[in-house]
C-alpha cells in the first residue's frame, strides 16, 4: 500500500524536477529534487523499497532526459544503496549521512554524466564544468539537502505511522 | 371719521414693524445687531451639539468600527482577488504577446507551415540544452523537425511522443548548424558547448570576421532550411598554429525565458548519410 502511495508522489516530483527546478539553475547548475528525495527516503528507518523508489524515478526522467538512460539509473540506484547502507552503520546522525550521500552521490552522477558525453565525441573542458556545473550543482544539493529530509521524514511518518505497543 | 378699533391698531402696527423688521433684515441693516444676539446662542447650540454628538458616538462608534472592520477586510479580500487577477490577466498579455509575435512570423512567411508549442520543460541534466514542448506526433511534429521564434532559430526536434516533444537547442553540445555569414557570405558551423556558448569553427584563417556580423543558417546538410536568424559574432580567436579560427557568438534568441517556439512542419529533411563517403578498410 505504502509503495502505492509514493508513486504519484514520484510522478508529481518528476514534473517538479522538469518544469521548476531545471528552470532555476546556479550558474549551470541545476538541484537534483529526486536525488536528494531518493538519498532522504532511503535513510528512513522504515524505507526498505528506496531502490524500487530509485530505479521508477531513473525511468521516469530517462523518459524526459537525453542523456543515457544509465547515467541516470545508475546513481540514482547507487545512492539508494549507499543510504541504506550508512543509515544501519551512522543511523545516529542521518542528517550527517544525507549531506555525505549527496555530496558523494552529486558528483558520481556527474562523473557518469561526463562519461556519457565523452562516449558522444563531445569536447569537455573540465575547468568550466567543475566551475560552472558541478559546484554550483553541489551547493544547490547541499541546501536543498536539509529541507527535502525534513520533508521526507514527515512523509515517511505519514506512510509508515509508528506502532504503540501495550 | 370713526377711530379705528385698538385691537386692529395693534395688530396693522405689529405688522408693520414685523414686516419693517423683515425689510430692515432683507436690507443687511439688522445685521450687526441680529449677529451680536445671536452669536451667543448659536456658540451655546454649537457645544450642546458637540456634547451630544459625543455622547452618540460613544454608543454606536463600537459598532461601526467593527462594521468597518468587517468591510475592511471585504475590501481587502477583494485587493487581493483582483491583483491575482491582474497578475493572471498580466501573464495572459505576456503569452498572447509572444503569440502575435509568433503569428507574425508565420505570415510573413507564409511558403512555410508551422505548428506553435508552449515549452513545458526543461532537461534536468546540467550537461545538455533541451526543452520540451507540449505538441507531438498527434499534431504533425516529426523527428527533425526545426523549430524556430519569432526572433530566429532555436533548434530541432530530437524525439516525440503522441502529445509532446523534445527539442534539441541550438546550445547543446552535439548540435552543429551550418551557418552564412551574411556580409562576407562565407560558410561555417556553429557548434553549441556544455556551457550554452556558441562557437563559430570551421572558419578558414584568411577569411576577416567582424565583430557584430550577423549570421544566417545556410541550409546546407538539409538539417535546416536556410536564412534563419542565428545570432551576431561578438569576439574572435585566431591562432597561428591552427587550421581555422574560431569565434563566439551571441544567439538571437534568449533561451532562459524561451516560452513558446513554432516547429516548421513543412521543411523536409534531406538525408544525406548515403551520400557521405564510407572509409574502407
Amino acid at each position: 500500500m505504502s509503495n502505492l502511495l509514493i508513486l504519484p508522489i514520484l510522478i508529481f516530483l518528476c514534473m517538479i524536477q522538469v518544469v521548476a527546478i531545471s528552470r532555476l539553475p546556479l550558474l549551470h547548475g541545476k538541484a537534483d529534487l529526486i536525488l536528494l528525495v531518493i538519498i532522504a527516503w532511503g535513510l528512513q528507518e522504515k524505507a526498505r523499497n528506496a531502490w524500487i523508489l530509485a530505479l521508477l524515478c531513473g525511468l521516469l526522467i530517462s523518459f524526459v532526459t537525453a542523456s543515457p538512460f544509465w547515467s541516470i539509473i545508475l546513481p540514482y540506484v547507487t545512492v539508494a544503496w549507499l543510504a541504506r547502507h550508512l543509515h544501519s552503520r551512522i543511523w545516529q546522525s542521518p542528517l550527517l549521512a544525507m549531506i555525505l550521500i549527496t555530496f558523494i552521490g552529486t558528483l558520481f552522477q556527474h562523473f557518469l554524466m561526463i562519461l556519457g558525453l565523452i562516449f558522444e565525441d563531445i569536447t569537455i573542458n573540465f575547468s568550466d564544468i567543475f566551475g560552472s556545473i558541478t559546484l554550483p550543482n553541489l551547493i544547490l544539493n547541499m541546501i536543498l539537502a536539509v529541507l527535502v529530509f525534513v520533508l521526507v521524514k514527515d512523509i515517511a511518518g505519514w506512510v509508515y505511522p509508528v506502532e504503540i505497543h501495550e | 371719521m370713526k377711530a379705528l378699533p385698538s385691537r386692529s391698531l395693534q395688530i396693522i402696527i405689529g405688522i408693520l414693524i414685523v414686516v419693517g423688521i423683515v425689510l430692515l433684515a432683507l436690507a443687511g441693516i439688522l445685521r450687526p445687531i441680529l449677529g451680536f444676539v445671536m452669536d451667543p446662542f448659536v456658540a451655546v447650540q454649537r457645544w450642546l451639539s458637540d456634547q451630544v454628538m459625543t455622547v452618540i458616538d460613544f454608543f454606536t462608534l463600537p459598532r461601526d468600527v467593527s462594521n468597518l472592520l468587517q468591510r475592511n477586510a471585504e475590501l481587502e479580500n477583494e485587493v487581493s482577488r483582483l491583483q491575482s487577477q491582474v497578475i493572471q490577466l498580466q501573464e495572459q498579455v505576456s503569452e498572447a504577446e509572444v503569440l502575435y509575435s509568433l503569428l507574425d512570423f508565420a505570415r510573413a512567411r507564409p511558403e512555410s507551415q508551422y505548428v506553435a508549442a508552449a515549452v513545458i520543460g526543461r532537461d534536468p541534466s546540467p550537461f545538455l540544452h533541451y526543452i520540451i514542448i507540449d505538441h507531438g506526433s498527434d499534431d504533425g511534429i516529426r523527428h527533425g523537425m526545426p523549430v524556430v521564434t519569432q526572433q530566429g532559430l532555436v533548434g530541432r526536434v530530437d524525439a516525440v511522443t503522441a502529445s509532446a516533444a523534445r527539442v534539441q537547442l541550438i546550445t547543446d553540445p552535439s548540435s552543429v548548424v551550418n551557418i552564412r555569414m551574411q556580409t562576407i557570405k562565407r560558410e561555417a558551423q556553429l557548434v553549441g558547448s556544455i556551457t550554452g556558448e556558441l562557437y563559430l569553427e570551421m572558419i578558414p584563417q584568411d577569411v576577416v570576421v567582424n565583430i557584430g556580423e550577423i549570421l544566417l543558417t545556410s541550409g546546407i546538410g538539409g538539417n535546416y532550411p536556410a536564412d534563419l536568424l542565428v545570432g551576431q559574432v561578438i569576439s574572435t580567436r585566431k591562432k597561428e598554429n591552427e587550421l581555422f579560427q574560431t569565434a563566439l557568438v551571441q544567439p538571437i534568441v534568449d533561451f532562459t525565458t524561451l516560452r513558446a517556439v513554432l516547429v516548421v512542419t513543412s521543411f523536409k529533411i534531406i538525408d544525406i548519410e548515403p551520400l557521405v563517403p564510407r572509409q574502407t578498410p
